[in-house]
């Protein structure tokens, strides 16, 4: 039952993209295998490892799909068709400087964090701003 | 510039109503309308400064000066001061009945 266990998280960390993640993993998984052979009690504080180890930032293809359903619900957007992984908010979408600046905006919200205006200012496409948030720690 | 007016405008309307989606969306679509207003303007037109100074007053008021207040049991509200409510010190309180000039700058320090 325990081989199962670690089988699985092995499976879920190997899916997180961030390499020291899955390394500190790797190592937090190993380690007690051994632990949990030599003594059963030992599986309470293996489950505490397994717990801290699981943050997983997000995902880009899950950061494109939230962005795209908070485009699609913006009013000024000329097509939701149009919206597309390397979409121009001007230029394609149609949007001006000023809804730029609503998306943005809306964008905080959606993933809870700040943007800093020097950032905000250079977030002109769908492609920036998913990039924007995967390099942000505190997106959520 | 006038974008990051508009930025600061509209974060500081979020903070000052968080909460109340009424009067969020009804502040978010005056200072919207606000800024369509004089989106036409050529960027040489000489009202655009003053109007952007305006715009930035009035996000830091919205920030530091107003506070939501909610009514509790009888005729008790409960305010929301939040980490941006600008705080006076209070310091006037303790020179009792004097006559206390309030110039802004040197009130309370000699």
């Amino acid at each position: 039952m325990f081989r199962t266990t670690i089988l699985r998280s092995a499976a879920r960390a190997a899916a997180v993209i961030r390499p020291v993640v899955v390394s500190r993993v790797a190592i937090g998984a190993v380690a007690p295998r051994v632990a949990i052979r030599a003594a059963a009690p030992k599986a309470a504080a293996w489950q505490a490892v397994r717990c801290y180890s699981a943050a997983g930032g997000l995902d880009k293809k899950d950061v494109y799909e939230r962005i795209k359903a908070l485009l699609s619900g913006f009013d000024k957007v000329n097509d939701p068709s149009n919206i597309t992984e390397t979409a121009h908010f001007a230029n394609d979408l149609g949007l001006d400087s000023l809804d730029t600046v609503e998306v943005v905006m809306a964008i905080e919200e959606e993933f809870s964090i700040e943007i800093p205006d020097k950032d905000a200012d250079t977030i002109h496409s769908v492609e920036k701003a998913v990039e924007y948030i995967v390099s942000q720690p505190d997106a959520n | 510039m006038a974008l990051q007016a508009y930025r600061h405008l509209l974060r500081a309307a979020r903070i000052a109503f968080e909460g109340d989606v009424r009067v969020l969306d009804a502040a978010r679509q005056s200072i919207r309308q606000g800024f369509r207003d004089k989106a036409t303007l050529p960027a040489s037109d000489p009202s655009i400064p003053p109007a952007i100074q305006h715009a930035e007053e009035v996000a830091s008021f919205l920030r530091a000066n107003l506070v939501q207040g909610k009514k509790e049991e009888g005729d008790m509200y409960k305010l929301r001061i939040h980490k941006d409510t600008e705080r006076g010190d209070n310091d006037t309180i303790k020179l009792g009945n004097q006559d206390i000039k309030m110039d802004g700058k040197t009130c309370c320090s000699s």
